[in-house]
């Protein structure tokens, strides 16, 4: 979990906001409702399916969809966490079959929110059917389910992005920008943080069996994902991980600390601190940092730092990364053509955690082999 | 770690004779603790002597045994590779020793230094100056009371620019940055979260002088603990600044130089006193941490005094830092 925030709720959303009753859910609208295969509608209404709310994003995501007002959303809860609200733009249903089926001819896309280790058979089943696809991250519990989603998305030609909200923050874009143009001159090492608390009222975070791990899993990958963007797969991967914070709630075998090294071929290294080790009664969820240091000097981001404070109190502001993961997948879903975050992209982040996986079992670095 | 037994005091610390030996960059930091204590100041050094001298009021020696047979106590503040020689010789001459970190370069040089100094009875205590920064004094207390729990995550930054002279550039020479530079932070590491079992390290080091040089050390400690500590030589002007993070079970405690300046200068005025950068930390604003660990290591000599570095805790972290070498040059991850 990244953003677990106020982003969650539409209530604190500094998105753009949907005035009650302007938009009119209407499937029989969409004139290419009945056509087979990847639907690309040029204009008009999305009809888009959340496929369950086990991952808490779902609840932005559905904001940020609902908040766009072209967007005909179905939100499916098979685990009957029941917290999803509809409202105007959406609706609710209880299994993944009702949402596939929601539309005549299907959904034009879906949101992938489930629990780790159901990502695989859900965008499986989204390529089989031709619907575009927005998976959560991390894209798979293994390289090999990661690997299938990927092929199967390209063999039916539909896109598949992975949901790495991050990716947009502005803060991250100027790094990218300032490492693409050599403002720093070379880079030399980097130190990203993706430290949060103890993913709460969801225990599957912390299950193995359904999370595929703990910190490693959850909080490599988006730090993963902008290292990849600047330079891409590393040569080498080396982690440590441990079991101290969160130990009484922790579901078993899931680590709540980790360190994760990666060196390249240029001999830059950067370290992930993937850990939960954000205290139970700090006023925000957590935060992303990086800072790049440069031949030509650094340059330190922290992608959540935009907040009105006080003593206990953390109130963001700023752009709404979901808001613009949602805009970016549907402008894909519209043209069919996948950007970044592909599931490409995806893919390699879970590469690195599972050589991060292990390294720590082996206990010594693991090299990645080049495409 | 236990230190050594006291041995015999030396009596009251006006009436110490004192040989710095060395009279480089880092004996100025030492200076103003002696001068403090008001002890009998000489020196002994290849150059610089006279103007050492000259400036603190110190006896000059032309040769090291002709200073160790005026003193009580010797400061080794010379280059690493000199260490190991000097500190065996203070301690044949009955000369209690200061030596700079890191100790030695070697961990059997520092093994053989730490027993020579307790079959000799002298004391011996490497200058970890980073202990004696009120930050992190605050941050081992504050974890000794149960401020974090038990610790997990630690993270410590260091950043300064490259060092100017040649040797500190020579890996045999210095240790590179590891050894001169993120020492400090490898033994608040352990000092913190205990002792470890396995080191990986990773670094990128340009050759040729002024090159940016940045290190990552990882530490899994016995007690569970996993620790990264992140060095940089920067390019000329970075501006010192050092940070830590310890996560605990119980809590988290964080610090950054950057960001609790008792004094701030504006854009107009900081123009108007720019420095340039620094392979030495400011501390202007505190009481000299350079002078706290003089003061503690004088009690200890002149009142059998407990400190809070020992001869061995030196040793220890100069044996993980050989192992981070080690990690270096192998790409392995190094069990200690």
């Amino acid at each position: 979990m990244l953003n677990d925030h106020a982003h969650d709720t539409d209530a604190a959303s500094p998105g753009p906001t949907t005035p009650v009753g302007a938009v009119t859910p209407d499937a029989a609208t969409s004139a290419d409702a009945a056509s087979p295969g990847p639907t690309s509608p040029q204009a008009g209404r999305f009809k888009v399916a959340i496929l369950s709310i086990a991952h808490t994003h779902a609840h932005a995501y559905a904001a940020a969809l609902e908040a766009r007002g072209d967007v005909d959303l179905v939100v499916s809860d098979p685990e009957g966490y029941g917290e999803y609200r509809t409202r105007p733009g959406g609706r609710l249903v209880s299994s993944d079959e009702e949402a596939w089926n929601a539309w005549p001819g299907g959904p034009d896309a879906v949101i992938v929110t489930s629990a780790n280790a159901h990502h695989r058979d859900q965008v499986l089943e989204a390529a089989r059917r031709g619907v575009h696809v927005l998976c959560e991250k991390p894209l798979a519990t293994t390289v090999a389910d990661a690997e299938a989603m990927v092929d199967a998305c390209r063999e039916a030609g539909v896109v598949l992005m992975t949901a790495f909200p991050v990716h947009f923050a502005p803060a991250v874009e100027q790094l990218r920008t300032a490492v693409a143009e050599g403002a720093l001159g070379q880079i030399v090492g980097l130190t990203g943080t993706n430290n949060g608390k103890l993913p709460g009222g969801r225990a599957w975070f912390s299950d193995t069996e359904l999370s595929g791990g703990g910190a490693l899993v959850d909080h490599t990958v988006h730090l993963a994902e902008i290292l990849d963007s600047m330079f891409g797969l590393p040569r080498t991967v080396h982690a440590v991980a441990n079991r101290i914070l969160w130990a009484d709630t922790a579901g078993e075998g899931a680590e709540t600390g980790g360190l994760v090294t990666l060196t390249y071929d240029s001999g830059m290294v950067a370290t992930i601190d993937c850990s939960w080790s954000q205290p139970k009664d700090a006023p925000t969820w957590g935060g992303l940092t990086l800072q790049a240091l440069g031949t030509g000097g650094q340059m330190h981001i922290d992608a959540f730092a935009q907040h009105v404070g006080g003593q206990g109190q953390w109130h963001p502001y700023g752009p709404n990364y979901d808001a613009l993961l949602i805009d970016a997948f549907l402008d894909a879903v519209r043209t069919g053509e996948a950007v970044e975050p592909t599931g490409e992209t995806g893919l390699r982040t879970v590469r690195i955690v599972a050589a991060a996986q292990e390294s720590v079992r082996t206990g010594q670095p693991v090299t990645l082999e080049k495409d | 770690m236990p230190h050594q037994d006291p041995t015999p005091s030396r009596g009251p610390a006006a009436a110490l004779r004192v040989g710095i030996i060395g009279t480089g960059g880092i004996s100025h930091q030492h200076a103003p603790g002696w001068l403090e204590l008001g002890v009998d100041l000489h020196c002994y050094s290849h150059s610089g002597a006279d103007r050492f001298a000259e400036q603190y009021g110190a006896t000059v020696h032309g040769t090291l045994d002709e200073l160790l047979a005026a003193v009580d106590v010797a400061d080794v503040c010379t280059p690493t590779p000199a260490h190991a020689e000097i500190v065996h010789a203070a301690l044949d001459a009955g000369v209690d020793v200061v030596c700079e970190k890191p100790l030695t370069l070697t961990a059997e040089d520092s093994r053989a230094v730490v027993e020579h100094a307790e079959r000799a009875g002298r004391h011996l205590y490497p200058a970890h100056v980073v202990r004696y920064f009120p930050q992190y004094a605050a941050a081992k207390k504050a974890v000794e009371n149960g401020a974090v729990g038990t610790p997990a995550v630690l993270r410590y930054e260091r950043t300064g620019a490259a060092p100017g002279q040649d040797w500190y550039a020579d890996d045999e020479a210095s240790g590179g940055i590891i050894m001169d530079q993120m020492i400090h932070d490898l033994d608040q590491a352990i000092w913190i979260a205990g002792p470890v079992s396995s080191v990986y390290a990773q670094q990128f080091a340009g050759t040729g002088p002024d090159l940016v040089r940045t290190g990552h050390v990882v530490l899994t400690h016995t007690g569970g603990a996993i620790s990264h500590c992140r060095g940089l030589w920067g390019p000329p002007g970075t501006a010192f600044r050092y940070t830590f993070d310890i996560a605990g079970d119980a809590g988290r405690l964080q610090y950054d130089s950057d960001g609790d300046p008792a004094v701030q200068l504006d854009a107009v005025a900081s123009a108007r006193s720019q420095g340039d950068g620094g392979y030495l930390p400011d501390v202007s604003s505190m009481r000299s941490p350079y002078t706290e660990e003089i003061l503690e290591f004088t009690a200890a000599i002149t009142s059998g005094a407990p400190t809070r570095v020992s001869a061995a805790d030196g040793a220890y972290v100069v044996e993980v830092s050989r192992a981070a070498l080690e990690s270096l040059r192998t790409g392995r991850s190094i069990p200690c």
